[in-house]
C-alpha cells in the first residue's frame, strides 16, 4: 500500500541535491547583471513558494466544501433552526441532549451498525475468497476480473430498485421462490432483521467485487518465492493461504476495512429507496432507518435543521472515533505482522541453508516498513 | 495512511456540509417591478413544478402556441410527499424554485408560515376573479394578512371506487345506484361500510379495501377538525371523535377487511387486477391514479372497476392543489398570468378530462366536458364521474391544516395503520401512535 504522496519520499532527496547547486552561483552573485538578478529572484521565489501554490487548490476546495460546512453545521446545531423559518434562538447543546435522549436516534444508530456488520463481515470474507480464486492461474484472466467489477459500475439507485422489487413482500421474486419451496414468505420490508439482511445484500452485491480486486492486487504483490519455498517445505494450498497470503495482505485488508466502515456508517441510498413508497423514510416503524437517513428526515421532513445538524455532528464524531480505533488497531497489527514476516523467512533460511530466501524476506519487511512509515 | 484520513474527513464533512450549504443559500430577490410582457422579441422561459397526475401537459403546449415568446419548462414529481420535500429544500435554500409552483392542500400549514415568500396574486388581479372558485378554496389560499397566494386547481371530493365483478361474485349488488344504496346512500356511515365489508369477506374470502391508510385519512379529513383544532392547537390525545373512528378501523382490519397493500404501490398495480380487494376510497384525482395502476399491470376497462355516488361518514375532501408564484420568480407577472390561465374554467375542464382532477372552478364543474363522457368515464364502466363528483362535493367543509399535519399523517398514523393491517390490535396501535407523536416532538 502506497498511501504516501509521492512528494514525501522524493522530497528529502530533492532537498539534499538542491542546496549544493546554489553555492557556486552565490560566489558569482555580485557579477550578475540587473536582468539576471531579476530572473534569479523569480526563480528563488518559484523554488520557495510554488509547491504551496500547487497544493493550494486542494486546501482551498477543502476549506470551501469541507471545513466551512463542518463549522457552519456546528453553528446550526447550537441554534433552534427551522428549515423554512431559518435561524431561531441560541440553545447551546440542547439539540444534542434532546437527540441523545431520543429513542429514534438510538434506533438509527442500532440500524446503522447492524447493517454495517451484516454487510462488512460476509463481504470481506467473500471478497478475500474471490481474490484468492482470481489469484490462481485462470484462463481469460481479464474477463473474470472485469466480471467481478460489473456490479460496482451499476448506480446504487438502479441496484436498489431491482433489489427492492425482488424483496417485495407480496409480489417479489424472492418470496415467490420461497413459496415454491413451501417456506413462509419473509417480511423483508416490515421486520427488522430481514430488512437489514436485504439491505446488506445490496451493499455486498455492489462492493464485494470492488474489494476483491483491491485484495487481488495485494495478493499479486506477494513474492512468488515465498509460495515456492513454502511449497518445497511441503505446505499445502490452504496452509500457504493462511500463513503467507493473509499476513502479507494485512495492510491492504486494513485499508479495505476502513473504507468499508466509512461507507457503512454513511449508508443512505439503499435504505432510502428500499421502500420508496413508505411514508416514513426507512420503513414504517423505522426498521431500517439509518443515521444519515434519520438526519435527512429530521432536516427535510420534520424541518428541524438544528437537531439534524446535531445528529450530523455526532455521526461525524462517531466516525472519527471508529477511525482512531481502526488506526490504533492497524498500527498494532501491522507492526506485529512485520515482526512475524521478518522472523519467518530467517527461520526458514536457517533450515534450508539458503541465503537467497532470507534476503528476499528482509526485502519484504523493508518494503512494508517503508509503506507504513 | 494520509489518503484514507483525508477521505474520512472529506466524507464526513460532505454529510454535514450538504446540509449547511443548503442552509446558507442566499435569499431570493424580490423584483415585482415593471416587467416587459413576453413576446417573440422578448422570449422568456417559465418553469412549472407539479406532482402526481394533474393533467396539465397538453395545456402547456396550448399556452405556448397562444402566447408566442413564452416557453414552458415543466417538471412533474411522482408523489405529493416527494414534491413537498423538493419544495421545502428549495424554499430553505432560497433558490431553485420554479416560476409556478403547485402546492398541495396538506402543505398549507407549512406554506402559511412563510406565506410572504409567495407573490400576492391580488397584485395581478386575483381579487377580481375570486368568485370563479368555490369559496372555501380561495379561503384556504388566503393568509392571515389577507394575501391570496394561490389559484385553486382541483379539489378532492370523495366517492367510492368498487369492483362490480367482485361484488357480483360475492352476491352483493353490483349496479352503481344499488351499490350506493347498499352503503346507505346519502346517510352512509363507516359502521355500515364495515358491516358490508364483513359480509363481503365472509362470502368471498378476499379483502374488502386495499389498506387502512386511505380509509383513515378519509375518516380524519371529513371531520370538522382533524389533527389540529381551528385555533392551531394539537387535537389528537383525548379526541373522542378520532378515537371512535380508530376503533372502528381496527375492528375492520382485525376482521380481514384490509388487503394490507403498500400505499401508492399496490404491487405495481397487480392488486387492482388480481382481485385482492374490491373497494377503495377515491377522491377525484385518484381515478387517474387507479387507471394508471391498472394499465401498468396490464389490465384495462374490462376489469370491473366502477365509481359509486356514495361516501361513508358524509361528504369528504382529500387534497386539492393550488398554483402559486414564489417571490423568487424573475417574471412574476407572466407567471401569474400562466397560473391564472391554467386554473381558468376551460383549463380546469380540460385537465379533468385527462386526469379526473375535479375542478374547483364553479363554471368548470357545470361544463359539458366535466359532466359528459370521456376516457375516464369509459374506463370506469361509463360512470358519470363528473356528475357524481359534483354531488360528492356538496357539503364539503374545508378543514384547518396545522403546520405538522402532513408529518402526523405520514409518520404518526401512517405506521399505525400499517400496524393495524398486519394484525396489531387497535389499542396498542393507538398507544404506539401517541408514543411516536411524543418521540417526534410535535407540538
Amino acid at each position: 500500500m502506497t498511501n504516501k504522496p509521492p512528494g514525501a519520499s522524493t522530497g528529502p532527496a530533492g532537498r539534499k541535491a538542491r542546496p549544493s547547486a546554489p553555492t557556486p552561483e552565490k560566489l558569482r552573485e555580485d557579477q550578475l547583471t540587473g536582468k539576471q538578478r531579476h530572473r534569479h529572484f523569480f526563480s528563488r521565489l518559484d523554488y520557495k513558494y510554488s509547491p504551496y501554490l500547487y497544493v493550494a487548490p486542494f486546501f482551498i476546495l477543502f476549506a470551501l466544501v469541507g471545513l466551512f460546512p463542518l463549522v457552519y453545521t456546528f453553528v446550526v446545531s447550537i441554534n433552534d433552526w427551522d428549515l423554512l423559518g431559518g435561524a431561531g434562538e441560541w440553545v447551546g447543546l440542547e439539540n444534542y441532549t434532546a437527540e441523545l435522549s431520543s429513542p429514534l436516534f438510538w434506533n438509527s444508530l442500532f440500524n446503522t451498525f447492524s447493517i454495517f456488520l451484516l454487510s462488512a463481515i460476509p463481504q470481506l470474507a467473500i471478497a478475500t475468497f474471490i481474490a484468492a480464486m482470481l489469484d490462481q492461474n485462470l484462463r481469460a484472466k481479464t474477463f473474470w476480473r472485469m466480471s467481478v467489477l460489473v456490479p460496482y459500475v451499476v448506480t446504487p439507485v438502479a441496484v436498489t430498485l431491482i433489489f427492492s422489487n425482488a424483496f417485495d413482500e407480496k409480489y417479489g421474486l424472492i418470496n415467490n421462490l420461497l413459496q415454491v419451496f413451501n417456506v413462509d414468505p419473509v417480511a423483508w420490508k416490515t421486520s427488522v432483521f430481514p430488512s437489514h439482511l436485504a439491505i446488506a445484500t445490496m451493499v455486498n452485491w455492489r462492493w464485494t467485487g470492488y474489494n476483491a480486486l483491491i485484495l487481488l492486487a495485494a495478493m499479486q504483490a506477494v513474492p512468488r518465492e515465498l509460495h515456492e519455498s513454502a511449497a518445497l517445505d511441503g505446505a499445502g494450498k490452504l496452509r500457504r493461504f493462511f500463513s503467507i497470503t493473509l499476513p502479507s495482505i494485512r495492510p491492504t485488508m486494513i485499508f479495505v476495512i476502513i473504507t468499508a466502515t466509512i461507507g457503512g456508517m454513511q449508508i443512505f441510498t439503499e435504505p432510502k429507496l428500499f421502500n420508496a413508497s413508505s411514508s416514513v423514510p426507512g420503513g414504517p416503524d423505522r426498521q431500517y432507518q439509518t443515521t444519515v437517513l434519520y438526519l435527512w428526515d429530521l432536516a427535510f421532513n420534520r424541518g428541524d435543521f438544528g437537531r439534524a445538524s446535531a445528529v450530523a455532528w455526532m455521526l461525524f464524531l462517531i466516525i472519527i472515533l471508529i477511525g482512531v480505533i481502526n488506526f490504533l488497531l492497524s498500527r498494532k497489527i501491522a507492526s506485529s505482522g512485520e515482526k512475524r514476516a521478518g522472523r519467518r523467512p530467517a527461520r526458514r533460511g536457517r533450515r534450508a541453508g539458503k541465503t537467497a530466501i532470507p534476503a528476499s524476506g528482509q526485502d519484504m519487511a523493508e518494503a512494508r516498513r517503508r509503506n507504513h512509515g | 495512511m494520509d489518503i484514507t484520513r483525508t477521505s474520512r474527513i472529506a466524507k464526513a464533512a460532505a454529510v454535514a456540509g450538504s446540509l449547511a450549504l443548503l442552509a446558507t443559500g442566499c435569499g431570493g430577490n424580490n423584483n415585482a417591478t415593471s416587467e416587459q410582457p413576453a413576446s417573440p422579441d422578448n422570449p422568456i422561459t417559465l418553469t412549472v413544478t407539479t406532482f402526481g397526475t394533474m393533467g396539465l401537459d397538453d395545456l402547456y403546449t396550448k399556452y405556448e402556441s397562444e402566447n408566442p415568446g413564452v416557453k414552458i419548462q415543466a417538471t412533474n414529481i411522482d408523489t405529493g410527499g416527494n414534491a413537498l420535500t423538493d419544495w421545502k429544500t428549495k424554499q430553505a435554500a432560497g433558490a431553485g424554485l420554479p416560476d409556478v409552483q403547485a402546492v398541495e392542500e396538506g402543505w398549507l400549514g407549512q406554506v402559511m408560515t412563510v406565506s410572504d415568500s409567495f407573490t400576492d396574486l391580488r397584485d395581478y388581479g386575483a381579487g377580481d376573479i375570486a368568485g370563479q372558485w368555490v369559496d372555501w378554496k380561495v379561503q384556504q389560499a388566503t393568509d392571515d394578512e389577507g394575501r391570496i397566494i394561490g389559484y385553486g386547481t382541483d379539489i378532492g371530493p370523495m366517492g367510492l371506487c368498487y369492483n362490480a365483478d367482485l361484488f357480483k361474485e360475492a352476491g352483493l349488488p353490483s349496479e352503481r345506484d344499488a351499490v350506493a344504496e347498499l352503503f346507505g346512500g346519502d346517510n352512509a356511515t363507516w359502521e355500515q361500510f364495515v358491516d358490508v365489508g364483513k359480509d363481503y369477506v365472509k362470502a368471498s374470502d378476499k379483502a374488502f379495501y386495499d389498506q387502512s391508510g386511505f380509509v383513515w385519512n378519509s375518516m380524519v379529513n371529513q371531520l370538522d377538525e382533524g389533527y389540529y383544532k381551528a385555533d392551531g392547537t394539537l387535537n389528537i390525545e383525548g379526541n373522542t371523535q378520532l378515537r371512535e373512528r380508530w376503533d372502528l378501523l381496527a375492528d375492520a382490519a382485525s376482521n380481514g377487511l384490509s388487503s394490507g397493500q403498500t400505499q401508492w404501490d399496490w404491487g405495481k398495480g397487480q392488486a387492482f387486477v388480481d382481485g385482492s380487494f374490491a373497494t377503495m376510497p377515491c377522491p377525484g384525482w385518484m381515478l387517474g391514479v387507479v387507471k394508471g395502476q391498472i394499465e401498468g399491470a396490464g389490465g384495462d376497462s374490462t376489469g370491473g372497476w366502477d365509481f359509486a355516488d356514495v361516501f361513508p361518514g358524509g361528504p369528504a375532501n382529500w387534497g386539492g392543489t393550488f398554483l402559486t408564484v414564489p417571490a423568487t420568480s424573475q417574471h412574476p407577472a407572466e407567471a401569474a398570468k400562466l397560473a391564472q390561465w391554467l386554473t381558468s374554467a376551460d383549463s380546469q375542464a380540460a385537465a379533468f378530462e385527462v386526469a379526473g382532477t375535479f375542478p374547483s372552478s364553479l363554471d368548470a364543474q357545470q361544463s359539458e366536458a366535466v359532466t359528459g363522457a370521456n376516457d375516464l368515464t369509459k374506463f370506469f364502466n361509463d360512470a358519470p364521474i363528473g356528475k357524481i363528483l359534483a354531488n360528492r362535493a356538496e357539503g364539503v367543509k374545508a378543514q384547518f391544516k396545522g403546520p405538522n399535519d402532513s408529518v402526523i399523517q405520514e409518520q404518526v398514523f401512517g405506521p399505525a395503520t400499517i400496524a393495524l393491517d398486519s394484525g396489531t390490535d387497535g389499542q396498542k396501535a393507538w398507544n404506539d401512535a401517541l408514543a411516536t407523536l411524543k418521540d417526534l416532538d410535535i407540538k
